[in-house]
């Protein structure tokens, strides 16, 4: 059988092993001999391939794990060593071969990432791509487009994006059959019920932060409460208007712009009227200040006239006023426009005399004139 | 004898080896082995290790997988107390908690059989549970009126009855939705509400902004006049203090008030008789007496 053929082509390679063991003196005849010959060299390569069998056997229990996986050993099924050690780092490791032994992997240093798939209009990679607006029907095909229903009953398109590290390989590893499907539910179930929560202002403008919040904390809590073992390292959330609806939700922002708009400028109007008025009264008072002083002033410098005076005044009297009459004259009658000089009959008796009052003023006329 | 100890180390590890697979089993950690002796059950398995079992045919070995698997329904179609259609999708976590039940409930423990029946019982249990809500419980502002996880938490329990009192060995770890949606034709209207409320908003930024900007510039207007009555009242203080003040020095006029009277007669005349007075006068008072030894004068009739 296999000995036979191994027999014909092998014989001629090693003719000093045959040579070698040949020195047993024999009786059998020269077929026997050669037969025999043949035999025990085979089984020689027999056991030199049975001892390469047994060193690749337990040299096949040599493994490396890379930078960004760990690994468990189980052995019999149960994984090997306690707590923390039950997890092999990265570098090079051995454990008995299947069936004793059974490695399994772990992705666990990087960061994994998953996207919710229940609430974008329907897109294909391509045109994700490319960026290209697919032209939007007169309503959503539920079957293929996604959507999530608001607080107040509105449409609108959601998509997160979760980032994630594994915390405990065994737990994601050994619990679930496919962990990342479970946390791909509890990402989708989280916008949904986010979205629930929110009005669509909210979460489209006003409280976009807080949605992208809501929505970590959710799927926090869902994968805590599942044990996934996992942390949520991000979360980013992106909410958009249902595309039907593009141009009206645009204009309800440019409404709301210029109505902050309308408002900053009837602040800074306001302004204005402020600080006039200030200014205005500044100067009233400033005024006021300034006539009070003037009045201060005058009345002492009466005072101080009235002072001066008084001594002579005591002394002579008429002299006084006499002296003080006549430069004010002069000087009223170089003010006056009209002077009008009436003698006195002779008889004495009274003149009549008729004004006309209300005058036209004689400038107008003047200016008319030249 | 050399040769007969190497060769009977080797039959050893032979016979050994081919024992070990007729007469043990391994149990891989997240698998449940259940053993059957002739057919019949003997136990769960749940603890990895290696166990001795009889070669087959007496005991056979059936293994499952414990971990949690994800099972989701097709997304249908179901109406509110409040008669709203709406379309859902749920998720289910279970696992296969007691591998003998199972083992026997469904044929050869298949599991897109256990899968069939999860479907029946939620389907049902979702039929119920909808048609007890209304649309304000899945979606709400108001987070006292949003039942959205006791709907969730009452669909897993309704499934979970079902399971429990047909004790199928599957456990249900966690429910939720996992996708929400309306029928095709409710997207339409519901855009067009949507439209007329942005309408409407755009209409209210608009009126509501002018009369904002209008109650800014009032309000400025009436603290401006407040600001300038109290800085006329202000004013009027400061006079009166002037006067005060004045009031002071009137004890030096107190002197003489001939004089001070006097002064203050001339100092009136001054100002009154200005640019636009007419002053007639006759030779009678001085100083006008002296126009009396002026001889063209005195020929006046």
């Amino acid at each position: 059988m296999n000995e036979h053929d191994h027999h014909d082509h092998e014989h001629p390679h090693l003719p000093s092993q045959s040579n070698a063991t040949a020195g047993v003196p024999e009786t059998q005849d020269a077929g026997t001999q050669a037969l025999a010959e043949a035999l025990r060299s085979s089984f020689f390569i027999v056991k030199i391939v049975m001892a390469l069998m047994v060193v690749a056997f337990f040299s096949s229990g040599f493994f490396t794990v890379g930078p960004q996986e760990k690994a468990v050993i189980l052995r019999f099924g149960k994984p090997v060593g306690e707590g923390e050690k039950i997890l092999l780092n990265a570098g090079l490791h051995w454990s008995f071969p299947y069936p004793v032994d059974e490695v399994v992997k772990i992705p666990i240093t990087e960061q994994q990432t998953l996207q919710s798939t229940v609430g974008w209009y329907f897109t294909t990679p391509e045109q994700e791509l490319s960026g290209e607006e697919i032209p939007a029907g007169q309503s959503l095909d539920p079957a293929r487009d996604g959507f999530a229903i608001t607080a107040d009953r509105n449409i609108i398109h959601t998509k997160a994006t979760l980032h994630y590290h594994i915390e405990d390989p065994i737990r994601y590893v050994f619990g679930f059959l496919s962990a990342s499907n479970t946390i791909q539910n509890a990402l989708n179930e989280s916008v949904l019920y986010t979205a629930a929560h929110f009005k669509v202002d909210d979460a489209l403008y006003a409280d976009q932060a807080g949605f992208q919040d809501a929505v970590r904390i959710r799927v926090g809590n869902l994968t805590d409460a599942e044990k996934l073992g996992i942390v949520i390292d991000n979360c980013n959330v992106q909410n958009i208007p249902p595309r039907q609806l593009k141009d009206v939700f645009a204009q309800v922002i440019e409404s709301r712009e210029n109505r902050t708009k309308t408002m900053t400028e009837a602040r800074s109007a306001a302004d204005k009227i402020l600080r006039n008025a200030d200014a205005q009264s500044k100067s009233i008072e400033n005024l006021a200040e300034s006539a009070r002083t003037n009045y201060v002033s005058l009345v002492n410098a009466d005072a101080k006239r009235f002072s001066e005076l008084l001594p002579q005044y005591r002394t002579n009297s008429a002299l006084v006023a006499q002296q003080m009459l006549m430069p004010a004259l002069g000087n009223v009658m170089t003010n006056v426009q009209d002077k009008i000089f009436l003698p006195q009959r002779a008889d004495g008796k009274p003149r009549e005399l008729r004004l006309m009052l209300n005058r036209e003023p004689p400038q107008p006329k003047n200016a008319a004139s030249q | 004898m050399k040769r007969n100890l190497v060769t009977t180390i080797v039959a050893a590890a032979l016979i050994v080896i081919f024992a070990m697979l007729l007469f043990s089993f391994q149990v891989r950690q997240s698998e449940v082995a259940v053993v059957t002796t002739f057919g019949k059950p003997v136990g769960n398995i749940t603890e990895p290790n290696l166990y001795f079992k009889w070669p087959w045919p007496i005991q056979k070995i059936y293994k499952f997988d414990n971990r949690v698997q994800n099972f989701e329904d097709r997304f249908s179609e179901n109406q509110t107390r409040d008669q709203i259609t709406i379309l859902t999708s749920v998720y289910i976590g279970w696992r296969i908690s007691d591998g003998q039940r199972f083992l026997q409930v469904f044929k050869n423990g298949s599991v897109p059989a256990a899968q069939q029946m999860l479907e029946v019982m939620l389907r049902s249990a979702k039929n119920a549970v909808i048609a007890s809500n209304e649309l304000s419980g899945f979606v709400n502002s108001d987070p006292q009126q949003l039942k959205f996880e006791e709907i969730e938490n009452k669909i897993k329990m309704a499934v979970q009855t079902q399971l429990s009192t047909n004790n199928v060995g599957i456990n249900i770890e966690f429910l939720g939705f996992k996708k929400i949606g309306l029928p095709e034709s409710v997207t339409q209207t519901v855009f067009d509400r949507m439209k007329s409320e942005r309408q409407s908003i755009i209409v209210a930024n608009q009126s509501l902004g002018d009369s904002e900007a209008m109650k800014i510039k009032s309000t400025a207007e009436r603290q401006a006049a407040e600001t300038i009555s109290k800085a006329s009242a202000e004013a009027i203080q400061i006079r009166a203090a002037g006067e005060a003040e004045a009031a002071k020095t009137f004890a030096i006029f107190q002197q003489n008030p001939e004089l001070a009277n006097f002064l203050l007669r001339i100092d009136a005349w001054k100002q009154s008789l200005n640019q636009h007075s007419t002053l007639i006068f006759d030779e009678r008072y001085p100083p006008f007496d002296l126009f009396k030894y002026l001889p063209t004068n005195s020929m006046t009739k």
